[in-house]
């Protein structure tokens, strides 16, 4: 199987599994990728051989540890090319996406890093494009332009990134790290609010819950 | 043989210690440090075995004293077996701890427990996977009905191994951590403190530095959140091979009450209310019969042995000392910590910490600084010391200010005895009203003049539970022997220097000297000032002084309503105990200790003066 192929199971794996709260069965998979069930199948025992993915009890495929690393550094490349191509050439939001699909197997991961380099600090080149907001994790011009504080309670929601050093070692140190899904369990009226957070109830000061950018879970 | 144990803030590790060592337990300070270490001895198989309960902590990285305590624990290898203690209900944010213990190699073994809360919640535990996994064994316990725990200590001895597990880290730290390994020859553990900016080495750290805002460029992401990232998602994975969910029982959530403005903040007010309302009742009956039995069993006793008038002079000083501090901190301070250590036990400290937070934000403080204010009321003197889990010094400042200032046990001794009962029981009650409007006063100048910043609150609500009798019971032994070893030195080394002080005769210049501010500024009689003086060696002295030199126990008597109310409050206000200065001097240096004692002088000469001016 080629690499761009098994790049393409493991991000839609993540993605499926993301957006759905479970992960995708085979025959989610042939619809996604457009392709016949015998042929996924083929293609994802070789992916278990591989140690890249799993497949559950009830026939659902789920990303091992390293299936997970593979997919997230793809789909890391994927937003980081579709930003560029969106917010400095100016694409369609489509075109960008489709575009980012095929360059994202082949670009290295120094050239993505220097490209999130150039996003943050962009020296203009080329037509005078405006710049549009431009959200989420491979996106490091901004990050999610919410914070806990814009949730309310009982609200799903995963964490961004910190912002500001100082308070951002406690928070690591309970599980608020870019990724994790965590659930606002109590927000008072004066703003303060108390975290679910790996099984841990963690109460917050309204201005550390400020600091936490974090987006909705799908 | 010594073994240690080691683990997150409330996985049960006191229990575990409680029940492996039983009584016999001492507080040690570790060596350049104010945090609390308890050690106890245990006899297992004619061995002497020494059992060291680590202070909890979440992470070995940070630099607060707990966290670089344990670091150079394990650094020294400070003990022959860690006795590493997760909770099995939070087995996931538990493991990130031991990742990084793991770091350092020692030998030890692994404690999960709370198995009985994890089952209740449907979670199954593979043990032997678990033990794979880590690479040393694995045991499940329950601290809590005491199961397992008699294996702790043959599994700790006959089979702790170094963990086999390393975390995987993105591949830019991997490569940072072998670089600076080949340069500078410094170990993998060390490198990763100083790809985070702690340690000690200047080179290690500037090399380091280089690096680390290097990976930050790439990642767009500061180190420490890569690394704790690397290590969450390693303690996942593990996590999620070794625990299976069955479904829990669901039980009543407390916290839907207990973390509501309604009903959460009356229930914490009645709760604190009804705390100190306890102290106070329980402690005056008792210290009136510790007081008398001493009285009548000791002290009567040799002021009739015919000793010389100085030995006397001396011996009485220093029995009426004991006397005092017997009758303050059985009574009173050791009635508080019960209740404080129920209260903590329970889990109840965190939500009211909640609660208080947005209050305390408008007095420059957050709220964790209740828990301090709450111990001010039994005593000042652990409430300074307490101060340490405020995080930065700006707090540290306001709160100690303000502590100094929350009428402690011995204030309320001299509010009830004076006010209370020549005055009225509401007049009693305003003390109380004008004090709190004279902290918040005091809080809102200070939060806008002290430098520093502001600092949120983060704190981790501890599982609601039901406290154990014995561990209450102990925790508060421990507390009141500490408050023992600090006042009581001080209380003798004073009580005798007072005693000298009159038998040279210069109570009756001092009073002179200061007669001007008692009698013209404050209106009181002349030997008021000697009262005052006494009270800031005890503060209740204040009232049992003023009793002896007015010549009779009935001050209404003697006074007027108005000189007896001015009294009280500027003895209540007036400089901090000595024990409480010194503590003050320990915790935050001379500077802090000077002011506080400055401002409460100046503050209760203030007060003392308006009311004398405005009532007269």
């Amino acid at each position: 199987m080629q690499s761009s192929l098994r790049e393409d199971y493991l991000e839609a794996i993540q993605v499926f599994s993301e957006k759905n709260r479970h992960a995708p069965t085979i025959a989610d998979l042939g619809t996604i990728l457009g392709k016949g069930s015998p042929e996924v199948e083929a293609d994802i025992n070789e992916l278990v051989a591989r140690g890249e993915v799993a497949i559950a009890a009830d026939n659902e495929v789920t990303l091992t540890a390293r299936g997970r690393t593979i997919s997230a550094s793809v789909l890391k490349k994927h937003e980081t090319l579709q930003c560029f191509l969106l917010e400095m050439l100016g694409m369609d939001a489509l075109a960008a996406s489709s575009e980012a699909c095929t360059l994202e197997h082949t670009v290295s991961d120094e050239t993505i890093d220097l490209l999130g380099e150039y996003l943050k600090k962009p020296r203009r080149v080329g037509r005078d494009i405006p710049r549009r907001g431009c959200e989420g994790p491979g996106c490091p011009s901004s990050c999610s332009p919410y914070s806990l504080l814009d949730f309310n309670e009982g609200d799903e929601v995963v964490v961004r990134c910190i912002l500001g050093q100082s308070c951002a070692k406690r928070l690591l140190d309970l599980g608020v790290v870019p990724g994790e899904q965590v659930k606002i369990r109590r927000k008072l009226g004066n703003q303060s609010l108390v975290l679910l957070v790996k099984g841990c109830d963690v109460a917050l000061s309204p201005e550390i819950a400020a600091a936490v950018s974090v987006e909705r879970s799908l | 043989m010594k073994i240690a144990l080691l683990g997150n803030p409330g996985v049960g590790k006191s229990l575990i210690f409680n029940q492996l060592t039983g009584l016999g337990v001492e507080v040690n300070r570790y060596p350049g440090s104010s945090v609390a270490l308890e050690t106890g001895n245990v006899c297992f198989r004619k061995d002497r075995i020494e059992v060291v309960d680590l202070p909890g902590i979440y992470s070995l990285d940070g630099n607060s004293e707990e966290e670089t305590l344990v670091r150079s624990f394990l650094e020294e290898g400070g003990a022959d077996a860690i006795i590493g203690v997760l909770d099995a209900s939070k087995l996931e944010r538990n493991l990130y701890l031991f990742t990084q213990v793991a770091e350092f190699s020692p030998r030890m073994i692994v404690v999960v427990n709370m198995a009985d809360l994890a089952e209740r919640e449907g979670l199954v535990l593979d043990t032997s996977a678990l033990t794979r996994r880590l690479g040393v064994p694995v045991l499940l316990t329950a601290a809590s009905e005491g199961r397992n725990i008699d294996r702790i200590l043959p599994l700790a001895l006959s089979s702790a191994m170094v963990p086999d597990l390393s975390v995987p880290y993105d591949h830019h730290i991997e490569a940072a951590l072998r670089s600076l390994e080949k340069t500078l020859g410094t170990t993998r553990p060390k490198n990763l403190l100083a790809l985070q900016g702690t340690g000690d080495d200047p080179l290690l750290l500037g090399a380091a530095e280089g690096i680390a805002r290097e990976i930050e460029q790439r990642h767009m992401m500061s180190v420490r959140q890569i690394i704790a990232t690397n290590r969450h998602n390693f303690s996942r994975e593990i996590a999620e091979t070794v625990i299976s969910n069955r479904d829990g029982k669901k039980s009543f959530d407390l916290d839907s009450v207990l973390t509501r403005v309604f009903p959460g903040v009356p229930i914490l007010c009645a709760i604190l209310f009804l705390l100190l309302l306890s102290v106070f009742v329980i402690g005056s009956s008792m210290e009136e019969m510790i007081v008398q039995a001493f009285a009548s069993g000791i002290i009567d006793p040799f002021n009739v042995a015919g000793f010389s008038p100085f030995i006397q002079k001396i011996g009485f000083s220093v029995l009426v000392a004991i006397e005092a501090g017997l009758g303050i901190a059985f009574p009173f301070v050791f009635t508080f910590y019960i209740g404080l250590s129920l209260l903590e036990d329970t889990g109840y400290m965190t939500r009211a910490a909640f609660l208080a937070d947005r209050a305390m934000h408008r007095l420059g403080l957050h709220g964790e600084a209740i828990i301090p204010m709450v111990i001010g009321f039994g005593c000042t003197v652990p409430a300074v010391m307490s101060l340490r889990i405020l995080k930065t010094r700006r707090e540290q400042t306001i709160a100690a200010f303000l502590i100094t200032m929350v009428p402690c046990s011995a204030r309320t001794v001299v509010i009830a005895g004076i006010v209370a009962a020549f005055v009225g029981l509401a007049w009693a009650f305003s003390i109380y009203l004008l004090i709190l409007v004279l902290i918040v006063l005091t809080a809102v100048i200070l939060s806008r003049i002290t430098p520093g910043e502001q600092f949120g609150m983060i704190v981790e609500m501890a599982p609601l539970r039901r406290p154990q009798g014995r561990l209450v019971l102990k925790k508060s032994w421990l507390r009141i022997k500490e408050f023992l070893f600090i006042a009581m030195p001080l209380l003798i080394i004073t009580s005798i220097g007072l005693g000298l002080f009159q038998y040279f005769g210069l109570i009756d210049a001092f009073q002179e000297l200061v007669a001007p501010v008692t009698v013209t500024l404050l209106g009181l009689p002349g030997y008021a000032s000697t009262a005052i003086l006494f009270g800031i060696f005890r503060k209740e002295l204040a009232f049992e002084t003023l009793a002896v030199l007015a010549g009779t126990a009935n001050l209404g008597s003697v006074m007027s309503s108005v000189q007896l109310y001015t009294f009280a409050i500027v003895s209540v206000l007036f400089v901090p105990c000595i024990s409480t200065i010194a503590v003050l001097y320990k915790q935050l240096g001379a500077r802090i200790a000077i002011l506080t004692s400055v401002y409460s002088v100046i503050l209760g000469l203030l007060i003392g003066a308006i009311i004398n001016l405005l009532i007269k």
